[in-house]
C-alpha cells in the first residue's frame, strides 16, 4: 500500500514525525501558487490521483 | 534629457486621465502580477463573479471537532474547533507574495459563517453558481452541515428570548438591516497591546488562571462563585493563543519547503525564506521590521475572520506600522522607498482579495464590495500632535498603483496636517478612487467625548468603526460588537406618521396609531406623530441589540477576540461581555434619513402654511403612489423647499428632527448604560430600500432610488451649488446633533485639474472645515466616462466609483444605482 510519506508531495515535520504536509503546485486562472495541507505519513494513498513516488 | 517612451506614454494616460493604466504603467512587476491575480469577492450587483466558490473544508472540519466538544461550555467547544481548523485548513502562498494568510483554503474561495444564521444557510444552499464541484457532492454536505446547525445559530437561539411582537416585525425586512449577533459583526481591535506578541499575551491568561485556582482553594464564600465561570473562558483564550501560532508556523513550514525544494530563483528564495522566518517570529512574539509588523496584524485579522464575519476592518495602519516604516526606511534603511511601496501594496491587495459569504440583501446593500473596510489615516496623537508620518503618504501613493476598491481610506484632518499629506489625499480624489473620505478630527474627537464620555486622550485614538463611527482603540473603548441591526431605515419615521403608524408596503400594523393625518390640525401636531414614529422605530432595533448583545456570549461566543481584548483577559470574560468594563460606543445608523425632512417640509409649506392642498388630497395621492397626480407630484418635487439650498424653511426642519432624535439617544441605552446617537449615512441602502418605502411628500414615488448620503441632499434638488449645501449642513451641530452626517459630493475632473484645481478644492475644504461639518467624500469622475462604462462595461472594468461609506468598481454594482451616482449633481468649485 502505498503511503503519503512515500509520495514526492510529502514534507515531514521535524517536530512530529508521524505527521507532514503535502505541498502541491496549483495553476488557477488567475493565479500560481503553492499549498499545503496536513497529512499523517503513514496514510493510505492508494487512492490518491496526485501520488507520485519519490 | 528627453523623456523615454514609457514616460511621454503615461504622461499622456495622465492627461486622459486614464488612472487604471497610468498605474499598472507605473507600479513594480510584483505588484502588477499579485493586483491582477486577486479573485474579486464583491458581488456584482448581487451575485458572486464566476469561478467564485464557498470554502467546505472549513465548516467540514469546525463542525466535526465541535461534535467531539459537545457539552463543553461553548467558548472552550467553539476554541478546540477553531483551533482544528486553523491546524489543518489548507493553506497557499502566491508567487511573487511577501505576505500571507487568507481566510479561505484557495484563493478563489470564500468562507461561510454557518453559526450565525439558518436562513442565511439555506441562501446558500441554493445560491447559484457557487456551489464547489462536484456539485451533488457539496450540496450533501451542505444539507448535512444546515440539518445539523438548523436550530443552533446564534439567532434561532436568540428568536426563542426574543419579544413576539418585537421579533416580527423586525424580520419584516421594512425597519431595520442586520443581525443582532456578533456572528455579523466588526470589532476595534488595540495594537498596542495585541503587537506584545501571543506568547506574551499567553502569559498572562497562564497566570489569571493561576492565580484564580488558587483563590478558588479558599475559604467558600459567594466571592468565589462567579470565578468559576472565568476559568474556561480563559482556557480557551489559551487554545486560540496557541493555536494561532500554529497556525503562523505552517506558513513557514511552507515558505521554507517551497524555497528549498522548489524554487530555482536565488531571489524568490531568499523572499520565501524571509516570509519564513517571518511566520516563525509572529504573532508569537512582537514585530521588529515593518514585514513583520504587517504579517502580524495580517495573522490577527485572518484568524478573526475564522471566527466570525467582521464586516468591517476598523483599523489606523498608518499609526500602527508607521514607526517600523520609519525604522526600516529613513533610520536603518534596510528597505528602499519602492521595497516599502511594495509591501504597503501589498497590504492593501492582501486586505482586498478576503471575501466571506454575505446573504443576498447585504450584498444589494454593499454592492461590489464584501465590506466596509475602511481603514483611518492621519489624525493626531494621544497628545494632540500630528500623527501624520511617511507611512500615511506611502498608503497613498501605493493606493493609486494597486487601485483596490477595498479597503478604502478615511482621512482625519487637523489644522496641523502639513500640505504635502493634503496634496497626497486629493491625488487620491483626483484619481478617481472615491477616497480618502475627509473627516474632521477636532469635530469627531470632540463628538466621541460628549456622546459616550471617552476620555479627550482616548478619543483621539478613534478609528472608523464602520463607515463612519469614530471608536477609541483603547481598553475600555474598544467595541467588540457592532449594533448592526440598529440600522434604521428612517423614512419609514414620516411614512408611518401619514399612515397612522401603519406600513402600506409591508402591510402590517408597525408603529404606534398616532392618528389619521387627515385630522391634525397643525404641523405641530403632524411632527408631533413623526416624533412619536421616530422613537418607536428606534426603540424597537435598540432593544433587539441589546438583547442580542447581552446574550451574544452564551449564543455566538468570541474565543479569538477575547484573547487579542486587554479587559477580556483580565476580567477572564468574553469580549462581548458589556460587564467587563467597556464604556460604550453604540449608534444607530440612518439610512434614508433625508427623506423626512423634504417630506416634512413640503407637508409644511403646501397642507399647512399656504393650504395649496389639503391633507386628504396628499393622501389620496401617496396612497395612489402619485399615479394620476403628476402635475401635483411635480409641484412637490419642484416647488417644496429642498435640504441642500442654504433655505431656512426646510434646514430648521432637518435641525429639529436632529435635535429630537438627540434627545431620544440620550434616554435610551445601550448594556453598558451608554447613549444610542444617531448616525445617518446609507452605503447603498438607499437602493435596497427604493423597493420597501412607499411614496413620500417630495415626491418620491415607491421603486424610485431615495437620496444617496445621510445628509447629502436629493440628487439634482442641491441647484444653489456647492457653498449651499455645506452651509446648510453647517446649520447644525456635528458634535451634538448625531454621531456623524455622511455627505457625498462630485466634483468636476476637468476643473480640478492641476495645481488651479488643487488650490480650489483646498479652498473648499476650508469653508467645510470653518462650517464644522464632520465628513465629506468625492467622485470625481465625469458623465461621460460613467456613460460609457455603461454601455461597454469590458473596456471600465477599474473605473472605481464612491457609493456611499465605501467605493466599488463602477461595473460591479447595479444599474440603479449606476443611475443614481450619475445623477448626483456636479458641483462646480470657485
Amino acid at each position: 500500500m502505498a503511503t503519503c510519506k512515500e509520495c514526492k508531495s510529502f514534507f515531514g515535520r521535524e517536530d512530529d514525525p508521524g505527521q507532514g504536509d503535502c505541498v502541491t503546485r496549483q495553476v488557477d486562472p488567475r493565479q500560481s501558487y503553492y499549498r499545503a495541507k496536513p497529512v499523517e505519513a503513514e496514510k493510505d494513498a492508494s487512492k490518491c490521483g496526485s501520488f507520485q513516488k519519490k | 534629457m528627453a523623456k523615454s517612451q514609457q514616460a511621454r506614454d503615461v504622461d499622456e494616460l495622465v492627461k486622459n486621465r486614464e488612472w487604471w493604466f497610468v498605474a499598472e504603467k507605473t507600479r513594480s512587476s510584483r505588484l502588477d502580477y499579485l493586483r491582477k491575480a486577486v479573485w474579486k469577492k464583491g458581488a456584482i450587483g448581487g451575485n458572486y463573479a464566476p469561478g467564485i466558490k464557498i470554502d467546505l473544508k472549513f465548516p467540514q472540519l469546525f463542525t466535526e471537532k465541535w461534535k467531539e466538544h459537545d457539552g463543553d461550555p461553548i467558548m472552550l467547544q467553539k476554541a478546540n474547533a477553531l483551533a482544528h481548523v486553523l491546524d489543518n485548513t489548507p493553506i497557499f502562498i502566491t508567487d511573487h507574495a511577501q505576505l500571507v494568510g487568507y481566510v479561505g483554503s484557495a484563493p478563489h474561495e470564500i468562507v461561510w459563517h454557518w453559526q450565525g444564521v439558518s436562513m442565511v444557510n439555506e441562501e446558500i444552499y441554493n445560491e447559484q453558481g457557487i456551489i464547489p464541484e462536484p456539485e451533488q457532492e457539496s450540496l450533501e454536505t451542505l444539507a448535512e452541515l444546515n440539518d445539523y446547525w438548523g436550530g443552533r445559530t446564534a439567532v434561532d437561539k436568540l428568536a426563542r428570548v426574543l419579544d413576539p411582537e418585537d421579533a416580527v416585525k423586525f424580520m419584516s425586512g421594512a425597519i431595520g438591516w442586520g443581525t443582532p449577533t456578533s456572528a455579523v459583526t466588526y470589532s476595534t481591535k488595540d495594537f498596542d497591546f495585541i503587537f506584545q506578541g501571543f506568547e506574551a499575551l499567553l502569559a498572562k491568561v497562564e497566570q489569571c488562571i493561576e492565580d484564580t485556582e488558587e483563590k478558588l482553594q479558599g475559604e467558600p464564600s459567594p466571592e468565589l462563585l462567579p470565578l468559576y465561570e472565568k476559568i474556561p473562558n480563559w482556557e480557551a483564550m489559551q487554545i486560540i493563543l496557541e493555536a494561532g501560532i500554529r497556525y503562523a508556523k505552517r506558513y513557514a513550514r511552507l515558505a521554507r519547503t517551497v524555497a528549498e525544494h522548489f524554487e530555482s530563483d536565488p531571489k524568490r528564495r531568499e523572499e520565501l525564506l524571509r516570509v519564513a522566518e517571518t511566520c516563525e517570529r509572529v504573532p508569537a512574539k512582537p514585530p521588529r521590521s515593518l514585514q513583520e509588523s504587517f504579517q502580524f496584524d495580517h495573522f490577527v485579522q485572518v484568524i478573526l475572520r475564522y471566527e466570525t464575519f467582521e464586516g468591517a476592518w476598523p483599523h489606523r495602519p498608518d499609526y500602527v506600522h508607521g514607526p517600523f516604516y520609519d525604522q526600516d526606511v529613513n533610520v536603518e534603511k534596510r528597505l528602499t522607498k519602492e521595497e516599502a511601496i511594495d509591501l504597503v501594496g501589498e497590504h492593501l491587495i492582501r486586505t482586498y482579495e478576503v471575501g466571506i459569504f454575505a446573504p443576498r440583501w447585504t450584498r444589494e446593500g454593499l454592492q461590489g464590495i464584501t465590506g466596509t473596510w475602511v481603514w483611518t489615516m492621519g489624525g493626531v496623537k494621544p497628545d494632540g500632535s500630528d500623527a501624520c508620518n511617511d507611512l500615511t503618504v506611502a498608503y497613498m501613493q501605493a493606493a493609486r498603483l494597486v487601485r483596490v476598491s477595498n479597503p478604502t481610506f478615511g482621512f482625519r484632518w487637523h489644522p496641523k496636517v502639513k500640505d504635502e499629506v493634503m496634496r497626497e489625499c486629493f491625488e487620491c480624489i483626483r484619481h478617481g478612487l472615491g477616497y480618502p473620505s475627509m473627516r474632521n478630527d477636532p469635530v469627531l474627537v470632540a463628538n466621541s467625548v460628549h456622546w459616550h464620555g471617552h476620555p479627550v486622550e482616548e478619543a483621539r485614538t478613534w478609528v472608523h468603526q464602520a463607515c463612519m463611527s469614530p471608536c477609541p482603540t483603547t481598553k475600555y473603548g474598544c467595541q467588540p460588537f457592532r449594533m448592526a441591526s440598529a440600522t434604521a431605515n428612517c423614512a419609514k419615521m414620516v411614512e408611518y406618521a401619514l399612515h397612522n403608524g401603519y406600513d402600506p408596503v409591508v402591510n402590517m400594523q408597525m408603529g404606534p396609531q398616532t392618528g389619521d393625518p387627515r385630522e391634525f390640525k397643525d404641523f405641530e401636531e403632524f411632527f408631533q406623530a413623526w416624533v412619536k414614529q421616530m422613537e418607536w422605530l428606534r426603540n424597537i432595533l435598540v432593544r433587539t441589540v441589546n438583547l442580542g448583545r447581552v446574550k451574544d456570549p452564551v449564543f455566538f461566543s468570541r474565543p479569538v477576540l477575547s484573547s487579542v481584548y486587554e479587559r477580556a483577559i483580565e476580567t477572564g470574560t468574553d469580549a462581548c461581555d458589556p460587564t467587563n468594563g467597556e464604556r460604550g460606543n453604540a449608534w444607530v445608523t440612518g439610512f434614508t434619513w433625508v427623506e423626512n425632512a423634504d417630506s416634512l417640509a413640503a407637508v409644511k409649506k403646501f397642507i399647512y402654511d399656504e393650504k395649496k392642498y389639503t391633507m386628504a388630497q396628499l393622501m389620496d395621492a401617496l396612497n395612489a403612489n402619485w399615479d394620476g397626480y403628476e402635475e401635483m407630484r411635480l409641484d412637490f418635487v419642484k416647488n417644496a423647499p429642498k435640504w441642500g439650498n442654504d433655505d431656512d424653511y426646510v434646514d430648521e426642519i432637518m435641525v429639529r428632527c436632529l435635535r429630537e432624535v438627540s434627545r431620544h439617544a440620550k434616554e435610551i441605552k445601550c448594556p453598558s448604560n451608554n447613549n444610542w446617537p444617531l448616525l445617518p449615512e446609507n452605503v447603498s441602502g438607499n437602493i435596497h430600500y427604493s423597493s420597501v418605502v412607499g411614496a413620500l411628500p417630495n415626491g418620491r414615488r415607491l421603486g424610485d432610488a431615495l437620496y444617496d448620503g445621510g445628509i447629502s441632499p436629493g440628487p439634482g434638488l442641491d441647484r444653489k451649488g456647492p457653498t449651499a449645501v455645506l452651509k446648510s449642513c453647517g446649520k447644525f451641530d456635528h458634535v451634538t446633533d448625531g454621531r456623524a452626517f455622511l455627505l457625498n459630493q462630485r466634483l468636476s475632473p476637468t476643473q480640478l485639474s492641476g495645481e488651479k484645481g488643487y488650490q480650489l478644492w483646498k479652498a473648499y475644504m476650508k469653508t467645510w472645515a470653518d462650517l464644522g461639518l464632520d465628513h465629506v467624500q468625492f467622485n470625481m469622475v465625469d458623465d461621460a466616462t460613467l456613460r460609457a462604462a455603461q454601455k461597454d462595461p469590458e473596456k471600465y472594468q477599474e473605473v472605481i466609483v464612491r457609493v456611499a461609506g465605501y467605493s466599488a468598481h463602477f461595473v460591479d454594482i447595479s444599474r440603479k444605482t449606476q443611475d443614481n451616482i450619475i445623477q448626483r449633481t456636479v458641483q462646480g468649485l470657485g
